[in-house]
C-alpha cells in the first residue's frame, strides 16, 4: 500500500528536491515542525463549535485558536504579560470539548497553560485567584473552611471533595447510604482540596503542595479504595498526580465507576423520562462517555431522553470563568440548560458542581446517586 | 498591509473616531470593547498571508474598538454612529473568510455577530430563522435534532456563521442535490446606512421587482449588516447510498457527472479528485490509486435516492469502488491540518476557487495547473471539482511552494494567485466559485465584471454615500 506521503514525492519530483522542496520533506519525516502552540495559533477554528465559551459569549479573542493567538503574541513578546490581555486565557473552562475536533487532538487548556503559569511566577495574578490561592495554602479548602470531621478507618474512602463538603453535605450522607447498601462499609477523613483549582488556574507549584499534602492524607488513612463523588477529584487523582510524581496508594474510582460494576445485581425501576448531563471530566478526561447513561439503562420502565447535545460544559469547570466572569458562567449554564430541556425536565448528573450550576430555571437536576437511591427505596 | 503593531496604531483614522467611540459607549455600553486583545484578534481573518505576516509580528490593520451587538437595536445603533461620524465598520461571523474581507483596513469598528443567536423552526413552512451569528453546526444540530438538516456543509460549518454563509454566497459539500446558500435564503432583516433595519420577507416566491434579498446574497458586508435570515430547510434523508468510481481520466469522470445532471439526478455529495489528489486522499484505497477517484453521495426520500443511485450507476463511465473511500471523505471532510503545518516554517498553500461552463472545464483545468506550476518557486499544484451543475462545474485549486531567493512570501503568494486568476479569466471562468471577493481578489474583479463593475460601485454607493460599510472590500 502506498504511504501517506508518496503523492507528495511524485508531485514534487527530484529536480525540486535541491529548492523549497527539502523543507517539505522535513516537515513529513517530522524533523521540522512547528510547536503545538503555534500549529493551533494557525487553524481556523475547526473546534469553536464545541466550546461553550465560544458559542455562548461569541468573542473572538476567546475562540480556542483565538486564545492560542493571544498565547503565541504574549509568548513571544509581542503583547504584553499583563491581566488584560490575560483575561482570554482564563476564559477556558477547561473542558477540552475542543480535543475531539482537534486534527493534533491538542487541548487548549494544556497548550496555553505555560503562559498561565509564566504569569503566576512573575505574581501577575487576578485578584479573583488570590484568595483561592490563600485558602488553599493556609486551610487545604478552596472556600477557606478547615474540615473538622474525625477521622474513620477501613478499606473504602469516601472523598467527598471541597464542593459536596462546603455545598451539598447532603450528598455526601447518601452516598454514604448508598455505599453502605451496597455492602461497603465507606469511610471518611477530614479532607484537604485535591488540588487543581491551583492547578487550573496556572498555580502549579500550589498544586503541587496542596496535592502532597492531600496524598500524605490519604496514604496515612490506609484505605484500599477511594470512591469520589466529584470526577474533577479523581481525575486529579489518577491522571494529574501521577504526571506529577505524586503517589497515592489506593485505587481511585469515581461513584459511577463503582456503580458501573455493582448495578447489574440492583433491582430498580422507573416510571418516568429523565435526560442526562455527562460531566466534562467524567466523559472527556476519564474518558467515561457513556457510563452515566449505560446506569440509567439499568433502570427499567426509565426512559432516557437524549439531551440535544451530549457535550456541554455546566459552565463552572476549570475554576477560572466562575469566578473571573461570573456571568459568562451562568450564561453558558443557561444555554446547557436549553440543551437538556431539548430532552427532559429532570436531568441526571454525576458532578457536584454541575449539579449546582445546572439546577433550577424549571429543571430539575439531580446526583445519579440520590436517583439510584430513590428507585432503590420506591 | 504589513505594518507592527505599533505603525498600524498611527496610521490616520477615517471620519471621526473619537467621538463615535463616545457615543457608541454611551449606547451600547460594555458591548464595546478597546482591549489591545481584542483589537488584535480582530485584525485578521482566514486569509493565509495574513498569518504569514503574523508569525513574523506583523499585522495587517487594527481596528480601533470591537463591538457586541445583542440586539437589532444595538446594529441600529451601530451604523448610525458609523454613517454620522464617517468612521467605518466591518461585519464580522465567524472569521473563516479566506480573502481579508473581514480585515479592518481603514481602522474604525468591527462589530461581531455571533451574538445574534436565536433560532426558531417553522415546520409546516419548511423554514428555519436564525439570528446572523449562528454558528453553522450549531444550526445543522438543532435542526437535526427536530428531524431535520439544512442541506448546507461548507468545510467551515464549525467556524462560520450563517450570516457570513450568505454575506459570501457560500456553499456546502452537499450542493449538487441541495444547491449553494443563495438557493435557501428566503428573507433576511440587514441594517443599511444611515441606520435603517430593512426586512425582505420570507415569502416562498415575491415578483415585487428585482430579487432585493440577492443583492445581500454576496454582498460582503459592503451594503449593510444581515442581522436575521429565514433559510429553506428539509426534511433529514431517509436513506443515503455511498458510491465511488476510479476513471482513467479527468474528462471521463466529468463527463460521467455531466450526464447524470442532464438526466435530472442530483446526487448530493460528487467529488472528482485529479491524479495527484487522489493519491492524497485516498492512498488507502488500492483500486483508485493513480487513477481519478470519484465520490458520490446520493440521499433523500428512500424511492427517489434508490432511482437516482440506479442512474449514478448506469452513467458513470469507470470502475466502481466501493462505499469505502466515501466513508474515508465522510470521516475526514472537516479534518483541516496542512496550514498549521505547513505555514510556520515558511511554505506558502493555499486554494483557489473558480467556475466553468461544462465545455470549457478540461481546459480550463489543465491551463491554472500549468499558471500556477510555472511561478518559480511552486512545488505543487492539484484540484478537484466540488460543486456541480447542468451547465458546468466548480474546480478548487490548491498550490504549496517555498518563495524562491529574494522573492518574499507575499511576492510569491500574489505572483501564483495573479497566474491562476490570468488563466481561468482566459479560459472562460469565473474568478470566483464561493470564497468571495474580499480584499485580496479585488485586483481581478473589474476584468472580471468589465461595465457591470460600475454598476456595483454605483449600487454600493447609493446605499452607503459615505462608504463606512466594509469600506475598499471587493470594490475599490
Ligand atoms: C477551512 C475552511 C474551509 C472552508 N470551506 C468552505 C466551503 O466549503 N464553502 C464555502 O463557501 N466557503 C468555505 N470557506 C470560506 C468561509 O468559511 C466562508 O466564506 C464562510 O461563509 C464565511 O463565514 P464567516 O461567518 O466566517 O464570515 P466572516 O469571515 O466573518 O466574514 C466574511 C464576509 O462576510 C461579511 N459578513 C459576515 N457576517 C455578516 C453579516 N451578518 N452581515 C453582513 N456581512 C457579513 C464580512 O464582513 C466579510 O466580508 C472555508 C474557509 C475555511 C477556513
Amino acid at each position: 500500500m502506498p504511504g501517506k506521503w508518496d503523492w507528495l514525492k511524485d508531485e514534487i519530483g527530484f529536480s525540486n528536491l535541491l529548492t523549497g522542496g527539502r523543507m517539505i520533506f522535513k516537515v513529513v519525516q517530522g524533523k521540522l515542525s512547528a510547536d503545538d502552540l503555534t500549529k493551533c495559533a494557525l487553524c481556523s477554528n475547526m473546534c469553536r463549535h464545541a466550546c461553550p465559551v465560544s458559542i455562548v459569549e461569541g468573542r473572538e479573542t476567546t475562540s480556542p485558536a483565538g486564545k492560542a493567538r493571544i498565547a503565541l503574541m504574549i509568548r513571544e513578546e509581542r503583547i504584553e504579560l499583563n491581566l488584560d490581555n490575560l483575561e482570554p486565557l482564563y476564559t477556558c473552562l477547561g473542558c477540552d470539548l475542543c480535543t475531539p475536533y482537534c486534527p493534533f487532538e491538542f487541548s487548549v487548556a494544556d497548550l496555553i497553560r505555560p503562559v498561565k503559569e509564566e504569569a503566576v511566577n512573575m505574581g501577575v495574578v487576578f485578584e479573583e485567584f488570590r484568595e483561592v490561592f490563600e485558602n488553599l495554602e493556609t486551610s487545604g479548602d478552596v472556600y477557606g473552611n478547615t474540615d473538622s470531621g474525625a477521622d474513620g478507618s477501613g478499606k473504602v474512602l469516601y472523598f467527598r471533595g471541597c464542593t459536596v463538603r462546603n455545598e451539598r453535605p447532603e450528598l455526601a450522607e447518601k452516598t454514604l447510604t448508598l455505599l453502605e447498601k451496597l455492602g461497603y462499609e465507606a469511610f471518611t477523613i477530614s479532607e484537604t482540596c485535591c488540588g487543581l483549582p491551583a492547578y487550573n488556574l496556572g498555580n502549579t507549584e500550589l498544586f503541587k503542595k496542596v496535592a502532597k499534602r492531600t496524598a500524605e492524607r490519604l496514604n496515612a488513612a490506609g484505605a484500599e479504595l477511594i470512591v469520589t463523588s466529584c470526577p474533577s477529584c479523581a481525575y486529579t487523582f489518577r491522571v494529574l498526580y501521577p504526571k506529577y510524581g505524586i503517589k497515592l496508594k489506593p485505587q481511585v474510582l469515581h461513584i459511577t465507576e463503582l456503580l458501573g460494576e455493582v448495578i447489574g445485581g440492583l433491582k430498580l425501576k422507573a416510571a418516568e423520562a429523565v435526560t442526562y448531563h455527562n460531566p466534562c471530566k467524567l466523559a472527556v478526561h476519564l474518558g467515561r462517555r457513556g457510563l452515566l447513561k449505560s446506569l440509567l439503562e439499568n433502570v427499567e420502565g426509565l426512559e432516557i431522553r437524549e439531551p440535544r447535545r451530549e457535550l456541554f460544559c455546566c459552565g463552572h469547570g476549570g475554576s477560572a470563568v466562575s469566578r473571573l466572569k461570573p456571568e459568562l458562567a451562568e450564561e453558558i449554564a443557561a444555554e446547557r440548560r436549553e440543551q437538556l430541556r431539548d430532552g427532559a425536565a429532570r436531568v441526571v448528573t454525576a458532578c457536584p458542581s454541575c449539579e449546582l450550576a445546572l439546577n433550577g430555571d424549571g429543571l430539575e437536576v439531580i446526583d445519579i446517586v440520590e436517583f439510584l437511591l430513590e428507585r432503590m427505596e420506591e | 498591509m504589513t505594518l507592527t503593531f505599533d505603525e498600524v496604531l498611527k496610521r490616520p483614522k477615517r471620519g471621526n473616531i473619537d467621538e463615535a467611540l463616545v457615543e457608541l459607549k454611551r449606547l451600547l455600553k460594555d458591548k464595546v470593547s478597546t482591549k489591545p486583545a481584542d483589537l488584535f484578534s480582530y485584525s485578521h481573518d482566514y486569509w493565509l498571508i495574513t498569518f504569514h505576516w503574523l508569525l513574523k509580528g506583523e499585522v495587517p490593520a487594527l481596528p480601533d474598538a470591537v463591538i457586541f451587538p445583542e440586539s437589532e437595536e444595538d446594529v441600529v445603533n451601530a451604523v448610525r454612529v458609523a454613517h454620522e461620524k464617517g468612521v467605518p465598520l466591518y461585519p464580522y461571523g465567524g472569521g473563516s473568510g479566506v480573502l481579508g474581507a473581514t480585515v479592518p483596513e481603514y481602522g474604525g469598528i468591527v462589530v461581531d455577530l455571533k451574538r445574534l443567536r436565536d433560532l426558531r423552526l417553522y415546520e409546516d413552512d419548511l423554514m428555519v430563522e436564525a439570528g446572523a451569528g449562528v454558528n453553522g453546526y450549531y444550526i445543522e444540530e438543532y435542526l437535526n435534532r427536530r428531524g431535520y438538516t439544512l442541506g448546507h456543509f461548507p468545510q467551515s460549518l464549525y467556524p462560520s456563521t450563517v450570516g457570513g454563509w450568505v454575506a459570501t454566497k457560500a456553499i456546502g459539500q452537499f450542493s449538487t442535490r441541495y444547491g449553494g446558500i443563495e438557493d435557501m435564503v428566503l428573507g433576511l432583516r440587514a441594517v443599511i446606512p444611515p441606520g435603517k433595519l430593512i426586512e425582505l420577507k420570507p415569502h416562498p416566491r415575491t415578483a415585487t421587482g428585482p430579487d432585493l434579498r440577492k443583492l445581500f446574497v454576496g454582498s460582503e458586508g459592503i451594503f449593510g449588516i444581515m442581522t436575521r435570515v429565514w433559510l429553506k430547510v428539509r426534511p433529514y434523508p431517509e436513506e443515503r447510498f455511498l458510491l465511488s468510481f476510479a476513471s482513467e481520466s479527468l474528462e471521463e469522470a466529468l463527463d460521467s457527472v455531466r450526464r447524470i445532471l442532464h438526466r435530472g439526478a442530483r446526487p448530493a455529495v460528487v467529488r472528482i479528485y485529479d491524479r495527484v489528489e487522489t493519491k492524497r486522499h485516498f492512498y488507502k484505497f488500492e483500486e483508485l490509486y493513480g487513477k481519478i477517484g470519484t465520490v458520490i453521495i446520493v440521499e433523500g426520500d428512500s424511492r427517489l435516492a434508490r432511482a437516482e443511485k440506479e442512474i449514478v450507476e448506469r452513467e458513470f463511465r469507470g470502475v466502481p469502488a466501493g462505499e469505502e473511500p466515501v466513508r474515508h471523505w465522510l470521516k475526514t471532510r472537516f479534518n483541516v491540518k496542512e496550514i498549521s503545518e505547513f505555514a510556520p516554517i515558511g511554505v506558502v498553500i493555499d486554494t483557489i476557487e473558480v467556475a466553468v461552463n461544462w465545455s470549457r472545464a478540461a481546459e480550463l483545468y489543465e491551463n491554472v495547473i500549468r499558471a500556477m506550476k510555472s511561478v518559480k518557486g511552486t512545488l505543487m499544484a492539484s484540484a478537484h471539482a466540488s460543486h456541480f451543475y447542468d451547465q458546468g462545474v466548480c474546480f478548487y485549486f490548491t498550490f504549496a511552494g517555498v518563495p524562491p531567493k529574494g522573492r518574499s512570501a507575499e511576492e510569491f503568494y500574489n505572483a501564483v494567485w495573479d497566474a491562476a486568476m490570468r488563466a481561468t479569466l482566459d479560459s472562460g471562468g469565473t474568478i470566483s466559485h464561493h470564497h468571495g471577493i474580499g480584499r485580496h481578489r479585488r485586483r481581478w474583479l473589474a476584468e472580471e465584471l468589465g461595465d457591470a463593475y460600475e454598476v456595483l460601485r454605483k449600487i454600493k454607493l447609493a446605499i452607503d454615500e459615505k462608504d463606512v460599510m466594509n469600506p475598499g472590500n471587493m470594490v475599490m
